[in-house]
């Protein structure tokens, strides 16, 4: 076995220590402190995934409600940020089955250029503005059109930014089905950004 | 030491994972390998500034909502257990109140008495009213005053029309 694979076993598939998991339980019983240390965590991950605001509100109260509610159901063999991933993977996964939200799926949800002018740091050339600009349209449409899964752990790795084990958990998969997900995303990505030269 | 490139895999596998150690002697002496693993971070980067600054405004743009429900699982069972315990309890306050026959109050029969005796002081006070306007009929009504009382002979009232269709006139 490899050293990595060992590590994961350790971060994974070991329950936490009593203390730990006590303080991951305190975490979970109170709903105030609950709510402010994921509620931007999970809206985040919502949004980016469902790309409507309203809908990842939605998926965000349900996520935290329903991990408070289960809260005596919390082993503690991964963190509560984890927990709360898988929670909302399949919130999400159930509400991008609804017609519903099929039918809004094809509106545009987000202005990128605008995007871009707010990243804009103050110091840079109108051209450099411009470089960004297009690169960040480029990476953001590609990252749009990958398959579910892929665009799921491409969020959870390098927005969330995400160990590889605890994808694996949350999302309910091999270390290595995620990474290979991940190959395939970053490839997508490096297509597009050539696309731009 | 690797003498060839690192693959596009390899570059990926720098981005995603821990680099080997193989890979970081590469990187420091491959300016081309360098600058194409550096062109994946940033376009990572460059997305998760943007993701973060859309999710945010997004967010600073909501309203901060309660958890709707959180926390009710308890008292709700609190007050389902509260209703079964004084449900019984004003089930029965309200059979003692609709039998108790201090709320029903029976009228004595003085009362009763009481108001039949003043019925009858009426219809007696209305017929010597009667009286008195059939005594103070002008002398120019006189002729009329035979069809009031043929009227009150057929049980109609001073106010009911003439068999003609013309109202009689009110005498006073």
């Amino acid at each position: 076995m490899s050293m990595g694979a060992l590590e994961q076993l350790i971060q994974v598939g070991e329950k936490a220590a009593e203390p730990v998991r006590d303080r991951m339980i305190a975490e979970l019983e109170d709903v105030n402190t609950l709510c402010a240390t994921y509620r931007s965590r999970i809206y985040r991950y919502a949004l980016l995934s469902l790309r409507d605001a309203d809908l990842a509100e939605s998926v965000t109260q349900d996520c935290l409600l329903r991990a408070h509610r289960a809260r005596d159901e919390f082993r503690g063999d991964c963190s509560v940020a984890t927990w709360l991933t898988r929670i909302a993977t399949n919130l999400i996964r159930d509400a991008t089955r609804s017609r519903k939200f099929q039918f809004w799926k094809t509106a545009p949800a987000v202005d990128v250029g605008v995007l871009a002018d707010r990243l804009r740091s103050p110091g840079l050339s109108p051209e450099s503005s411009l470089v960004v600009r297009e690169a960040l349209a480029k990476v953001w449409d590609a990252v749009e059109k990958l398959p579910g899964k892929q665009h799921s752990v491409f969020l959870l790795r390098f927005v969330e930014e995400m160990e590889l084990p605890e994808i694996a958990a949350a999302m309910g998969l091999h270390v290595g089905t995620v990474k290979s997900h991940l190959h395939r995303a970053l490839a997508a990505v490096r297509k597009a950004k050539e696309r731009t030269r | 030491m690797k003498t060839t490139h690192l693959s596009p895999w390899e570059q990926e596998e720098y981005v995603i994972d821990r680099p080997t150690p193989q890979m970081l002697r590469h990187l420091s002496e491959c300016a081309e390998c360098r600058d194409a693993v550096e062109g994946l971070e940033r376009s990572t980067a460059i997305f998760r500034s943007a993701a973060t600054e859309w999710s945010a405004e997004s967010l600073a743009a909501r309203p901060r909502q309660l958890l709707v429900g959180a926390g009710a699982r308890r008292p709700v069972t609190a007050l389902r257990w509260a209703i079964v315990g004084v449900l019984p309890l004003v089930l029965m306050a309200l059979v003692f109140l609709g039998l108790h026959p201090s709320l029903h109050p029976v009228r004595p029969v003085a009362a009763i008495n009481s108001s039949n005796n003043e019925a009858n002081r009426d219809d007696a006070l209305l017929e010597q009213v009667d009286e008195q306007l059939s005594v103070a009929v002008p002398a120019s009504m006189e002729s009329l005053t035979h069809l009031v009382s043929t009227e009150r002979g057929n049980g109609a009232g001073a106010d009911v029309g003439a068999p003609g269709g013309k109202p009689f006139v009110q005498t006073n």
